[in-house]
């Protein structure tokens, strides 16, 4: 359920697909740390440049990620909105749940209360 | 209560240990009177619920907003092992639990639906049981579903931590 989601206009499969690869989602987590030229983001991996702007475009495909020309640089960073919806389709779903869990265990210590007065064991 | 989730894209699951024997958690699962207190979020409450618990058999969820909006959620039952597993396809509905489009509720065509969602009961021993919720998103391919099976469910803690500044500073 996303009782949430009305904020969300975003199709958010692009965005799911982009992050599904590993060296991708260490590149986004580099960058929640601030901005970064392509230089920056190809240091931590043993990958060509050329396939480093191969995975920003991508990201930058899926609007997770801005790319800016800063003289001879380019310069990536974070596009806020897209991350939001993405943190909250996830938030959503797990507070959804955990709150219901947590109500479903208020009822189910009810419900054994219940049982335990009415003199039945509870079955197993 | 043992509390554990992880999300990878397209398939998110969540765990939790309960202090009461799997036949009891069945019942507060499959029994609307029951689910009609435990569905939905803290403050939300859950007016209408059908349950026909038989493969191929509808249900209808509800839930209330604080502010008095009422969302229906349906679904169709596509396998039931009682005590042990119930595997269904979920859907938006409306009040009469017919299927409806996202939009129906206002929510953009985006908005993903026709999920199929399981639920597993485990025996957990000293009268405990622990439920496994597993939702698959239909249309992420196998491909996005192995490549992401690491490591998604913690980038989204991290990025949730780091959305609030990002938006300050955009």
């Amino acid at each position: 359920m996303h009782y949430r989601m009305v904020v969300n206009k975003l199709s958010l499969s692009s965005t799911f697909a982009a992050l599904a690869d590993p060296t991708r989602r260490a590149m986004v987590m580099k960058l929640t740390r601030g901005p970064a030229s392509i230089h920056d983001l190809t240091e931590p991996f043993s990958l060509s440049q050329q396939m480093i702007s191969k995975h920003v475009a991508c990201l930058v495909r899926a609007r997770l990620v801005i790319k800016q020309r800063r003289g001879r640089e380019s310069i990536c960073t974070l596009r806020p909105t897209t991350i939001k919806a993405v943190a909250d389709w996830a938030l959503d779903f797990r507070r959804l749940w955990e709150e219901s869990f947590d109500k479903l265990d208020s009822v189910l210590q009810e419900m054994k209360h219940e049982e335990t007065k009415h003199g039945k064991a509870s079955d197993k | 209560m043992a509390k554990q989730a992880t999300s990878e894209a397209g398939v998110q699951t969540f765990s939790r240990i309960f202090d009461a024997p799997r036949a009891l958690v069945w019942k507060a699962w499959t029994t609307p009177e029951y689910v009609m207190k435990w569905w939905g979020p803290k403050g939300f409450t859950s007016p209408v619920c059908r349950i026909d618990l038989r493969v191929g058999g509808r249900f209808t969820y509800s839930m209330r907003t604080p502010d008095g909006q009422v969302f229906y959620n349906g679904g169709e039952f596509r396998t039931i092992v009682p005590l042990e597993k119930i595997v269904w396809l979920w859907y938006f509905a409306d009040a009469d639990g017919n299927r409806v489009s996202p939009a129906h509720h206002g929510f953009p065509d985006e908005v993903r639906e026709g999920n199929l969602d399981e639920i597993l009961f485990e025996d957990y021993g000293d009268g405990q049981t622990k439920l496994t919720f597993t939702r698959n998103d239909p249309t992420a391919t196998p491909e996005e579903q192995k490549g992401a099976a690491a490591g998604f469910g913690e980038i989204l803690d991290k990025l949730a931590e780091v959305v609030a500044e990002l938006i300050r500073s955009a």
